[in-house]
C-alpha cells in the first residue's frame, strides 16, 4: 500500500509538471483527484483497510493530497500567466490604421469671426443687436447725416429696392433702430450682412461687418481708442501695432481710420499691406451730433462713439485666406479648413 | 487726387523725402494710396549728340548714326526720318528696360552694330502717340540722365481723399496741409496780369438767372491767342499727375485747376451768339451735346450755360461741342465760377457724367478762389498762346457769403477727446490752417473758417481739427467709466447658435449663398403658382440678371452648391445653411426676412474608411439629424405628416414637421427630376426649417428626474400588424398606456418576407421596466407586459408572432 501510494505521488506531481497549459492541468487534477480519480479510489479504499493500518495510510494520502493541491496551485499559476501572455502576444491591432469616426462639421469662416468677436465684446458689456437687410433710406442715410445728393453716398455704391429702400449698405443702420429704441447708456455690438454694388477681386457685392458703439456720459475719443486696442490686442496678439488716424465717415466726428501692423509682414511691407506696412482693419469715430439729433439723444449730455469692420477682410488676416470669392463659393474644400 | 513731390515745393519748403511726406500725409487724414517714381530705372536714357547721320548701306528706311554719348561715340541704327546731324536725342542704352517691359540690347541691324535706341516719346511713356525721336533742346549736356536734365524726376503721390476735403483737390491745398504740419508757410503762386485792349464789357456780358444754383460768376476775355502745343514743361507737368496735353489754352484751365483746386472753362468767343453768358436752368426736354459728343436730354433741375441763344455748356459738368476751343480760336472767353453743390452732383449724376470738374463743385469749390483762377489762368493763356488779357474782369456775384463764423468752447476739446490743451496751444493749431481765431474770454473762440473749407460748421468740426492736427496718436488711450449692465444675448440668438453648434456636432458645414438670386432661381422647384416663393423682391440696379432677385428659399442655392461640389469630386457632401429669406410687403418695409435653416446630406452614411460603413444616407439619416436638432431645441410631440410636404420633395419620403398644428418646416429626399435640373445624379436628401417657428416652439428643460436605485427588467414582442399601419401608432400607445412602470421602449426591429403573411409586417418592440420604489418581480413584470401587449393586440388588430 505504501509502494502504491508512493508510485502515485510520483506519478501525480510528475502529471502536474508535466502539464503544459491550463487543460493539461486540470485532467491531471480529474485524473488524480476526479470522483473516479486514482488518489480518490485510494481514499475510497481506506475503509477496506485495517483499522491499525488507517492512521498511517491516511497521513500518507493526506500528504500526497496536500502536495498536489499545492503544486497544482503553482502550476496554475504559472500556466494561466503563461496562456494571458499567450492571448496578449498574439492579439494585436495596427495602431497607425484611421479610427471610426464620424464626419466633422465646420462653422463657416465668417461664422467663426463673428462668435469670437462678440464673445470678446460680450465680456465688455455690450448686447448683440441686428436689423433688417432690405432697409429704408432714412436708417441706412438720412439718419446716419448721409443726405441725398451729397457726395458721401458714393462712397457706398448701392443696391436699390426702390427710391426708398436699399439693401443695406454697411451695419450701421442698427444704431439708428437701436438708439431710437433705447435710451442711454447703451453698449451694442452688431453683425450683419451687408450689400455693395461692387464686385471684382477684392470687393463682393455681399459681404458681412460688425458694428459697435458705445454711448454714455463722458464718453471720448481717448475711450475710443483704448476699447479698439484692446479689442484688436485681445484678438490679433499683444504686440500688435496700432495706429489711429484722421478719415471721414458722415456719421462720425472726429473719425479715426484704424490700422494695424500688417500681420503678413510683421510690418515691414509687404504685398498685402501694399508695402506700408500697415493694414486697415475698421473704421470708427465719435457720434456725429446730428445721427444724436435723428434720435432725439441729447448731444450735450451724451456722447458715444461706433466703429466698423469687415467680417471677411478679418478672417482673411486671421486664417491667411487670399481670395474674397472663396467665402461664397461654399467649396467643401475651402470650408473644410475652418 | 494727384500731386507731386516737386510741384508742392514750388509752395512750400519742407524738409522731408517723399516716404517721410507719404507717411505724414497719411496720419494727417491725407491717406497715400500709392507712390510712383517718374523715370524710376531710366537713369540709363541720356541725353546724347548725333556726330553723324548716314543711310544704312543695305536698308532703304533705316539711318545708321554716330553718337557721342558723353564719354565715346558709338553707332545706333535708327528707324526714324525727323533726325539730322547735330541734334541733341534722348538714347536708351543697352540694359535699358523701357515702359512696356521693352528690354534694350546691343544688337546687329542689316548687319550694322547698334548700341541701343533713339527713343520717341511714346517709347519714353510721355506721350500716347509720336511721329518720330524726340528731339531736345540744344542747351542740354550730353551723357546726362534724360530725366535730369529734363527735371522730370519727380516722386507722384497718390492721395485716396475723403469727401469733406475738397481743399485738397489742388496742389497748393494739399501744400497748406504740408505748411501746417511742419509749422513752413505757404507760397501761393505770383500772378501777374497785363491788360490790353478794349474792356471786356464791350464785347462780352454775364447774367445770371438762377443765382440760387450760381452766385458767383466771373469772366475775362483774351484776344489774339494762337491755339498750339504747350509748351514741353506744361506738357510734362499735367502728365507727372496723369492728365493729357491738348493744347495750350486748355492745358492752363487744366494746370490751374490741378494747381489752385478750381475748374475752369476756355469758351471760343466767336461761337457765343452776341457774346453773351446767361446762367439759368435748362427748359425740359431740350436736348445738348457735350464735349465728348454724348447727347443728353435735359431737365429743368440741370443748371446751364447759355449764349443770347442756346446752351454752350453744362455748368460745372463739362462744355458743350458747339462752343469748344478750336484750331482756329483767336479769343477766349474764359469762365471762372462758383456752382452750388447738389445741383452739380444732381446734374452729373443723372447724366452719367462724373469730371474733374464735376467731383470738385460737387464737393464744394472755394469761392473766393474765382477770381484769383480766373487772373492766373488768363495770365497763363495770355503767355502761352501770345494773346492778350482785355482790359477789366467781369465778376458777377450777386449772392455774397459771409465768412462762416464757428464758435468753440475750448472744454468741450478734453469732453470729447479726453485731452487736456493749453487755449494758446488750440490757437496756434488752428492758425496753422489758416482758420482765423478771436479768443472770447472764458474759454469761448470765435473762429473764422475760410471759404475753402466748406466741411467745418460746427464745433465738433473744429475738435476734429484739433485732434487732427495734434495727432490722433497722440490722444491717450482711456477705457470708458460707466455702468455695465451686460444683458443676456436674446433667446432667438441662443437658439441660432445652438442650432448651429448641433449641426456642427453632428457633421455639418456651413454654407453662405448670395442673397440674390436669378429670378427663374425657384422655377424648378414644381411650386404652384400660388406659392409665396414665387413673389420675390427685385432690385432695381443688380450688376446682372442672375443676382437680380432676393431669393424666397434656400433650397435651390443649397442644391447648388451640392452640384458644384460634386463636379469638383468632394463627396458625401452634408451641408447647412443658416440665413435669411425675403418676401415683399406692400408698404415702407418692402419686404419681410424670415430666418431659414436648411440642410442637405448625400453620399455615404460614414467617412470613407477600412472600418466604416459603406452603407449610402437614407431618410432616416435625415430624419435622426431633425430628431436631434429637435430634441436639443427641446421641442417635443412633433408629428412627422407625410400628407404635407413640398413639390420638390420625393412624394413617398418627405414629410412636413408639424407641432401644434404649425409647420415647423419640411424635409425628404428630393425629387429626381428636381434633382436632375441641378445636374445631380444621386439621391439628396433635405430639410428646410423656419427658425422663427422652431423657437417660437422651444421648450425648456423639463426639470431633474431622479434616478431609479432598482434593477430593469426587458421584455421583448414582436407584432404582426397590417403593413399600413404607421410605426407612430405603437408608440403612441404605448406612450398613452396606463401601464406602470416603463422606463423605455425602443422599437429595435421591423421584419417583411417569408414567414410573414403577404400584406403584414412584424414589429419587434423592447419595453424597459423599472421601479423607482422597489425591485419588480418577475410576475409584476410579466403582467404588466401581457396588459401592454393585449392593449396593442386589441387597438392595432395585431398579433403576437
Amino acid at each position: 500500500m505504501k509502494e502504491r501510494l508512493e508510485k502515485l505521488q510520483h506519478d501525480a506531481l510528475a502529471a502536474l509538471r508535466d502539464a503544459a497549459d491550463e487543460k493539461a492541468l486540470q485532467d491531471a487534477r480529474v485524473r488524480f483527484l476526479g470522483k473516479k480519480g486514482e488518489l480518490t479510489e485510494v481514499m475510497k479504499g481506506m475503509r477496506d483497510l485495517a483499522p491499525e493500518d488507517r492512521p498511517v495510510v491516511g497521513g500518507l494520502v493526506n500528504t500526497v493530497k496536500e502536495q498536489f493541491e499545492a503544486l497544482f496551485t503553482e502550476r496554475h499559476e504559472i500556466l494561466h500567466q503563461q496562456a494571458i501572455n499567450q492571448r496578449l502576444e498574439q492579439e494585436r491591432v495596427d495602431v497607425t490604421l484611421p479610427g471610426r469616426k464620424g464626419f466633422a462639421g465646420h462653422k463657416h469662416p465668417v461664422t467663426l469671426v463673428t462668435e469670437e468677436i462678440v464673445a470678446l465684446f460680450s465680456r465688455l458689456g455690450f448686447v448683440v443687436e441686428e436689423g433688417p437687410e432690405i432697409e429704408q433710406d432714412f436708417y441706412n442715410f438720412e439718419a446716419l447725416n448721409i443726405p441725398k445728393d451729397h457726395p458721401a453716398r458714393d462712397m457706398q455704391d448701392t443696391f436699390y429696392i426702390s427710391d426708398d429702400l436699399v439693401l443695406r449698405t454697411h451695419t450701421s443702420p442698427v444704431q439708428i433702430r437701436t438708439m431710437l429704441r433705447h435710451q442711454p447708456p447703451v453698449r451694442v455690438i452688431a453683425p450683419g450682412t451687408v450689400y455693395r454694388r461692387d464686385s471684382d477681386l477684392t470687393h463682393s457685392p455681399m459681404f458681412h461687418q460688425i458694428e459697435g458703439f458705445l454711448v454714455d456720459k463722458n464718453i471720448t475719443f481717448g475711450d475710443l481708442k483704448g476699447i479698439l486696442t484692446h479689442f484688436l490686442k485681445e484678438y490679433f496678439g499683444e504686440d500688435l501695432g496700432v495706429r489711429f488716424r484722421p478719415s471721414f465717415f458722415p456719421f462720425t466726428e472726429p473719425s479715426a481710420e484704424v490700422d494695424i501692423a500688417c500681420v503678413i509682414c510683421s510690418g515691414k511691407g509687404c504685398r498685402v499691406c501694399k508695402g506700408t506696412g500697415w493694414l486697415e482693419i475698421l473704421g470708427s469715430g465719435m457720434i456725429d451730433p446730428e445721427v444724436f439729433r435723428a434720435v432725439d439723444y441729447d448731444s450735450t449730455a451724451y456722447s458715444g462713439f461706433a466703429f466698423g469692420m469687415g467680417l471677411e477682410r478679418i478672417a482673411m488676416l486671421k486664417y491667411g485666406v487670399n481670395d474674397l470669392r472663396l467665402f461664397f463659393e461654399n467649396d467643401l474644400r475651402f470650408l473644410r479648413q475652418f | 487726387m494727384i500731386v507731386t513731390y516737386n510741384w508742392l515745393k514750388e509752395f512750400v519748403d519742407f524738409d522731408m523725402d517723399p516716404q517721410q511726406l507719404a507717411d505724414r500725409l497719411t496720419m494727417a487724414g491725407l491717406e497715400v494710396d500709392g507712390m510712383v517714381e517718374i523715370g524710376a530705372g531710366l537713369d540709363s536714357v541720356i541725353v546724347a549728340r548725333l556726330n553723324r547721320v548716314e543711310p544704312h548701306p543695305d536698308a532703304d528706311r533705316l539711318t545708321v548714326c554716330q553718337v557721342d554719348n558723353g564719354t565715346e561715340v558709338v553707332q545706333v541704327v535708327c528707324g526714324a526720318t525727323n533726325h539730322k546731324t547735330g541734334d541733341l536725342i534722348a538714347l536708351a542704352q543697352p540694359g535699358t528696360i523701357l515702359p512696356g517691359d521693352f528690354k534694350i540690347k546691343k544688337s546687329k541691324i542689316r548687319g550694322q552694330v547698334s548700341m541701343g535706341m533713339l527713343c520717341s516719346e511714346k517709347e519714353l511713356g510721355f506721350s500716347e502717340e509720336s511721329a518720330g525721336i524726340m528731339i531736345l533742346p540744344q542747351d542740354l549736356e550730353p551723357g546726362v540722365p534724360l530725366f535730369d536734365a529734363l527735371k522730370l524726376k519727380d516722386v507722384q503721390i497718390e492721395i485716396g481723399l475723403t469727401p469733406n476735403r475738397p481743399d485738397c483737390l489742388s496742389v497748393v491745398g494739399v501744400a497748406r496741409e504740408v505748411a501746417a504740419m511742419c509749422g513752413k508757410p505757404l507760397r501761393l503762386p505770383e500772378v501777374t496780369i497785363i491788360e490790353g485792349g478794349s474792356p471786356v464789357e464791350d464785347q462780352a456780358s454775364v447774367t445770371i438767372k438762377d443765382d440760387d444754383l450760381c452766385p458767383r460768376y466771373a469772366a475775362r476775355m483774351i484776344r489774339d491767342v494762337k491755339i498750339g502745343p504747350s509748351p514741353s514743361w506744361m506738357v510734362s507737368r499735367l502728365e507727372s499727375v496723369g492728365m493729357r496735353s491738348i493744347n495750350n489754352v486748355v492745358d492752363v484751365t487744366n494746370y490751374v485747376m490741378m494747381e489752385l483746386g478750381h475748374p475752369l472753362h476756355a469758351f471760343d468767343y466767336r461761337l457765343l451768339e452776341n457774346g453773351e453768358i446767361i446762367v439759368k436752368r435748362a427748359s425740359a426736354g431740350e436736348t445738348f451735346v457735350t464735349l465728348d459728343g454724348q447727347e443728353h436730354e435735359l431737365d429743368n433741375a440741370d443748371l446751364m450755360i447759355c449764349d443770347g441763344n442756346r446752351s454752350v455748356a453744362m455748368a460745372g459738368v463739362m462744355g458743350g461741342q458747339n462752343s469748344e476751343v478750336q484750331d482756329d480760336t483767336s479769343t477766349i472767353l474764359l469762365e471762372s465760377a462758383y456752382f452750388k453743390p447738389t445741383s452739380i452732383r444732381r446734374t452729373s449724376k443723372r447724366h452719367g457724367l462724373h469730371t474733374e470738374s464735376s467731383h470738385r463743385f460737387e464737393r464744394g469749390a472755394d469761392i473766393d478762389m474765382v477770381p484769383v483762377a480766373l487772373d492766373r489762368a488768363a495770365a497763363l493763356i495770355a503767355e502761352l498762346s501770345g494773346g492778350q488779357v482785355a482790359t477789366g474782369v467781369i465778376d458777377n456775384y450777386p449772392r455774397t457769403l459771409d465768412p462762416q463764423i464757428v464758435e468753440l468752447r475750448t472744454e468741450r476739446i478734453g469732453q470729447l477727446l479726453g485731452l487736456e490743451l493749453e487755449q494758446q496751444h488750440v490757437v496756434e493749431l488752428f492758425e496753422s490752417i489758416a482758420l482765423g481765431v478771436d479768443v472770447q474770454g472764458d474759454g469761448l473762440l470765435r473762429v473764422e473758417v475760410p471759404s475753402f473749407r466748406p466741411d467745418l460748421e460746427r464745433d465738433v468740426d473744429l475738435i476734429e481739427e484739433v485732434a487732427r492736427l495734434y495727432g490722433y496718436d497722440n490722444v491717450p488711450v482711456t477705457l470708458p467709466q460707466g455702468a455695465m449692465d451686460a444683458e443676456k444675448s436674446p433667446l432667438k440668438q441662443q437658439l441660432e447658435t445652438l442650432a448651429r453648434n448641433e449641426l456642427v456636432a453632428a457633421g455639418f458645414a456651413e454654407v453662405i449663398n448670395y442673397s440674390f438670386v436669378a429670378p427663374q432661381s425657384c422655377s424648378h422647384l414644381n411650386l404652384s403658382d400660388g406659392d409665396p416663393r414665387l413673389q420675390q423682391v427685385r432690385i432695381l440696379n443688380p450688376l446682372n440678371e442672375e443676382q437680380s432677385v432676393m431669393r424666397t428659399s434656400l433650397v435651390p442655392s443649397l442644391l447648388e452648391t451640392v452640384s458644384r461640389n460634386l463636379a469638383y469630386r468632394s463627396h458625401d457632401l452634408r451641408l447647412f445653411e443658416l440665413r435669411p429669406v425675403f418676401y415683399p410687403v406692400a408698404g415702407e418695409t418692402g419686404g419681410r426676412q424670415e430666418l431659414r435653416l436648411a440642410a442637405v446630406l448625400c453620399g455615404r452614411q460614414q467617412p470613407e474608411g477600412w472600418a466604416q460603413s459603406a452603407a449610402d444616407v437614407d431618410f432616416f439619416d435625415l430624419k435622426g439629424t431633425a430628431e436631434q436638432l429637435l430634441e436639443a431645441l427641446k421641442i417635443d410631440q412633433v408629428d412627422f405628416n407625410a400628407e404635407m410636404s413640398e413639390p420638390y420633395l420625393h412624394p413617398g419620403k418627405s414629410c412636413a414637421v408639424m407641432k401644434d398644428g404649425i409647420q415647423l418646416g419640411t424635409m425628404g429626399e428630393v425629387h429626381p427630376q428636381v434633382l436632375a435640373t441641378f445636374d445631380i445624379d444621386e439621391p439628396v436628401f433635405l430639410l428646410d426649417f423656419s427658425l422663427p417657428e422652431l423657437v417660437a416652439a422651444a421648450g425648456s428643460h423639463p426639470g431633474f428626474q431622479p434616478l431609479s436605485r432598482y434593477p430593469d427588467v426587458s421584455r421583448d414582442s414582436a407584432l404582426l400588424i397590417d403593413e399600413n399601419v404607421p410605426a407612430k401608432a405603437i408608440m403612441d400607445i404605448v406612450a398613452k398606456t396606463k401601464v406602470k412602470n416603463i422606463e423605455d421602449t425602443v422599437l429595435f426591429d421591423i421584419y417583411q418576407g417569408a414567414g410573414i403573411p403577404a400584406g403584414k409586417k412584424s414589429l419587434a418592440i423592447r419595453v424597459r421596466y423599472r421601479s423607482t420604489e422597489k425591485t419588480l418581480t418577475e410576475e409584476e413584470v410579466s403582467k404588466a407586459h401581457g396588459k401592454l401587449i393585449k392593449t396593442l393586440c386589441q387597438q392595432l388588430e395585431a398579433e403576437i408572432r
